[in-house]
């Protein structure tokens, strides 16, 4: 049997031993360890470097997801700017017919052009409003440039005009400058031609041209155009101008027909 | 028209006639706008003969007269008179060439453009411009813009019904 004294010597002495170990540990256990580390490193450097890809390659496929959703949204928002455009521009040339509605001093009805002659004789346009919304025939009719033409054929809910650029249109006009007057028709090619012009009128390019008001259609003094040629045809006791019209009959969209 | 039917060509008349209606305005060059009623016209009567061009030529100028401000009438005329004469062309000149096609449909839209003038200045009191100033400024550009939309327009024509120039009795 060990005596008291003996157990606390051996207890001693492993408690020595085991402190010694723990000092040393460090220059024992450290060269063992590196030479592990060092054997494992490339097998370690490859799966550090493979899960390093994984890691790096994981928000990637993430990021396409976010990447596509992203140009999905681009492309919406495009089309909607797209879809907008025409709103926007509609908006402009409304608030423009309605600027221009305050404007003139008589009362007029807005209507939309839906449809345009066919031949390549005529010049006229089909509108969506008719004797149901108050037109009348032979009235004039306007867009916020100028004269467009009159009308000369009125259904219930539609109605045809008779462009001024038809060659079977005639409106007493005058040029602004000079007040010399004249009778101006149309022409196949969308420009009108003023006739009658005086041969002393020094009527020029650029005059602008307005309506005389000498009948009970037009209206005095609405703009037609701009003089842009004059001459005199041989054999003839006048001279003539050739008429750009302010309004683009081609791109003509909304009219304002006169009550 | 054996290899197309009537009523299919009445349909591409229909449709020429909604697109000249509509759209065809926006498209003018030098105030001059194609006339898709003249192309077609001149194909049927070019590819099918003088009967079917004058029977599409009036169809055609029909269905002008419903939906145009002119005298009513007139187009039936012009139309007709033009798809007979490109029916007239048909044995004269060698179809297949894209030329030749383009100069018969500027020379039918040359045509039917002086006929119109000369019964519009019969039927009108009055014509501000003369006919020299219309051959200019209206007749040339007209023709020559309808003459070049004419070839596609033929081209895709032919292909669909398969003519060729040996088809002399379709």
């Amino acid at each position: 049997m060990h005596t008291p004294k003996r157990k606390i010597f051996t207890a001693l002495a492993v408690a020595a031993l085991l402190a010694v170990f723990i000092i040393n540990s460090k220059t024992i256990t450290s060269p063992g360890r590196t030479n592990i580390a060092d054997t494992a490193n490339a097998p370690l450097r490859a799966i550090h470097g493979l899960s390093s890809a994984i890691k790096r390659v994981i928000p990637f496929a993430y990021f396409r997801e976010e990447n596509a959703r992203l140009r999905g949204e681009i492309d919406l928002l495009k089309r909607k700017l797209e879809e907008s455009r025409p709103v926007l521009d509609e908006n402009q040339r409304l608030k423009g017919i309605l600027g221009f509605r305050k404007e003139i001093p008589f009362t007029t009805i807005p209507a939309e052009v839906i449809g345009r002659d066919p031949s390549n004789w005529s010049n006229s346009v089909i509108i969506d409003k008719g004797a149901s919304s108050g037109i009348r025939q032979s009235k004039a009719v306007l867009s916020t440039r100028g004269l467009v033409g009159r009308l000369v054929e009125v259904g219930r809910y539609s109605s045809r005009i008779l462009l001024i650029t038809d060659p079977n249109s005639k409106v007493g006009v005058v040029i602004d400058r000079n007040r010399q007057g004249g009778i101006l028709t149309g022409r196949p090619d969308g420009k009108c031609k003023m006739i009658y012009i005086a041969l002393d009128s020094d009527a020029a390019k650029g005059d602008k041209v307005v309506t005389a008001g000498l009948s009970a259609v037009f209206p005095r003094g609405i703009l037609v155009g701009e003089v842009v040629e004059v001459g005199k045809e041989p054999g003839r006791l006048y001279k003539y101008a050739i008429v750009k019209t302010s309004q683009d009959m081609s791109k003509l969209e909304e009219v304002l027909c006169v009550k | 028209m054996r290899k197309i039917g009537r009523i299919r060509v009445y349909l591409i008349l229909l449709l020429a006639l909604l697109v000249n209606a509509t759209v065809l305005d926006h498209f003018r060059i030098f105030g001059a706008r194609p006339d898709l009623m003249i192309v077609c016209v001149t194909f049927f009567g070019l590819f099918l003969g003088r009967a079917a061009g004058l029977e599409t030529g009036l169809v055609a100028g029909l269905l002008t007269d419903i939906f145009s401000l002119d005298y009513f009438g007139i187009n039936l005329f012009v139309y007709g008179a033009t798809g007979f004469l490109a029916g007239a062309l048909k044995t004269s000149f060698v179809k297949e060439s894209k030329r030749t096609q383009a100069l018969i449909v500027f020379l039918c839209t040359a045509f039917s453009m002086c006929l119109h003038f000369s019964l519009a200045s019969a039927f009108s009191r009055s014509i501000g411009f003369g006919f020299m100033e219309y051959l200019t400024t209206c007749v040339m550009p007209a023709g020559v813009f309808t003459s070049v939309i004419s070839v596609p327009i033929f081209m895709k024509l032919t292909e669909m019904y398969n003519l060729r120039e040996e088809d002399d009795l379709l």
